[in-house]
């Protein structure tokens, strides 16, 4: 048992210099790749970055449609970011592949695509050629417009109604982008962050496996010794 | 790198590796003798720590896996200890998919034991430098070992997600490198300092 615990604590004085050799080279921590994804003014626009730092630069981004079919692809500038305005908008899942292994995906709903920079009349050949993402300005507004017409002060005529609440709403969503946005990669960052509750809580869990298997192992050893 | 995530690789890829880790991990229960439960768990904890802390390197990044110092130190028994590893870090930090824990085991675990289980006679014969050199040259084998392991299953799952050999020497040459330094390090330091901790460490001593 001797033996046992000075091998023990030599392999803790070797656990400590590898740490601290690793802690040296290595200054962040973590290691997996997440997706930051946003839209701006129908633009799809975001980057991809490992946890812990490092972004993947100069990798395959490929954005593909409500189908699975791949309608864009493109490579991610220095900061891992990217770019692209759609057609028009639709429900697309951008897939950033670090080329390694690493691999992340998310989606971005058409509603968030939508805006004036649109046709601003959905022509029922869109609406015909993706059923599965329904066009936003129908589900969207019912919501907004009633209470827009109630909140503005009686109209100088010639406006039309219907532009103007598109515009406001468009406005609206912009604004709400822009503040929203430190937020949400915040949350990203933050859902991804290595916490050292975590770390120790591992550790734990070893030395628990390792206390329970030379448990087993006493009790294992002594029953024979008992019987006589 | 090593941490292939859920949903990227194909049925027969993961059966495949999970049916390989599941032998390995029997092959290396097996031998776990009481005496080497300590050892193993620390090393398992080393290795659950490390690879938490990765560098970023160019268009990827990395993380030190210690597999070569691994297989050297605890042998076959590394297996079950880098599984543990990897099975909280799938857990806790969503590093790594737990149905690809399988071939995550096969790729990071079978390099390094094969290697050093391979270099052990060396090893036990050689001394200070020289004994060094062996482990750092058996630690970067591992990593390159490693590299190919990941770029098989991804390749064998589907041709989209070959790693791009760029992004993998960018990588993965650095880290060889960096991997090779420590277990040199350590290695030649336990010769030195306690060479009973490992297998071979005295003349004549076995297991």
């Amino acid at each position: 048992m001797i033996a046992v615990r000075a091998l023990a604590r030599r392999l803790a004085v070797a656990t400590l210099v590898v740490a601290t050799i690793a802690a040296g080279v290595a200054p962040a921590a973590a290691h997996r790749l997440k997706l930051f994804l946003t839209t701006e003014a129908g633009e799809i626009a975001g980057y991809a970055f490992f946890v812990g730092g490092g972004r993947p630069d100069g990798v395959d981004y490929i954005v593909a449609d409500a189908a699975g079919r791949e309608v864009h692809r493109g490579r991610t500038d220095e900061h891992g970011a990217f770019r692209w305005r759609p057609v028009s908008p639709a429900d697309y899942a951008v897939t950033v592949n670090a080329g390694d292994g690493h691999w992340v995906s998310g989606t971005v709903t058409a509603d968030r695509l939508a805006g004036p920079a649109w046709p601003t009349e959905p022509t029922s050949a869109d609406r015909a050629e993706k059923p599965a993402s329904p066009p936003p300005e129908p589900t969207a507004t019912p919501a907004t417009a009633p209470a827009t017409p109630a909140a503005t002060p009686p109209r100088p005529s010639g406006i039309d109604e219907d532009a103007l609440a598109r515009l406001v709403e468009y406005r609206v969503d912009a604004a709400l982008e822009r503040r929203l946005r430190p937020l949400e990669e915040a949350y990203e960052r933050a859902e991804g962050r290595l916490r050292f509750n975590d770390v120790m809580g591992g550790i734990g869990m070893i030395v628990g496996l390792a206390g329970a298997a030379l448990w087993a192992s006493s009790r294992r050893r002594r029953d024979p010794e008992e019987k006589p | 790198m090593a941490h292939i995530p859920d949903g990227v690789l194909s049925l027969p890829v993961l059966l495949g590796g999970g049916a390989l880790a599941a032998g390995g991990l029997a092959l290396g229960l097996s031998r776990l003798d009481e005496r080497d439960i300590p050892a193993t768990a620390i090393l398992a904890a080393v290795f659950f720590v490390v690879s938490l802390v990765s560098v970023p390197l160019g268009p990827s990044s990395a993380h030190l896996l210690l597999s070569g110092l691994m297989g050297i130190v605890l042998g076959v028994k590394a297996i079950p200890a880098i599984f543990v590893g990897l099975l909280l870090q799938a857990v806790f930090f969503g590093f790594g998919g737990l149905t690809s824990l399988g071939v995550d085991v096969v790729d990071i675990a079978f390099p390094g034991v094969i290697l050093g289980t391979l270099a052990a006679p060396l090893l036990a014969r050689s001394e200070g430098f020289l004994a060094a050199v062996v482990a750092g040259a058996v630690a970067a084998t591992a990593v390159v070992g490693t590299l190919a392991c990941v770029a098989l299953a991804l390749a064998l799952s589907s041709a989209d997600y070959l790693p791009s050999l760029r992004v993998v020497v960018l990588t993965g040459l650095p880290l060889a490198v960096v991997e090779a330094v420590v277990t040199g390090f350590v290695v030649a330091y336990l010769k030195r300092v306690k060479p009973e901790i490992l297998p071979f460490g005295v003349a004549g001593a076995t297991g």
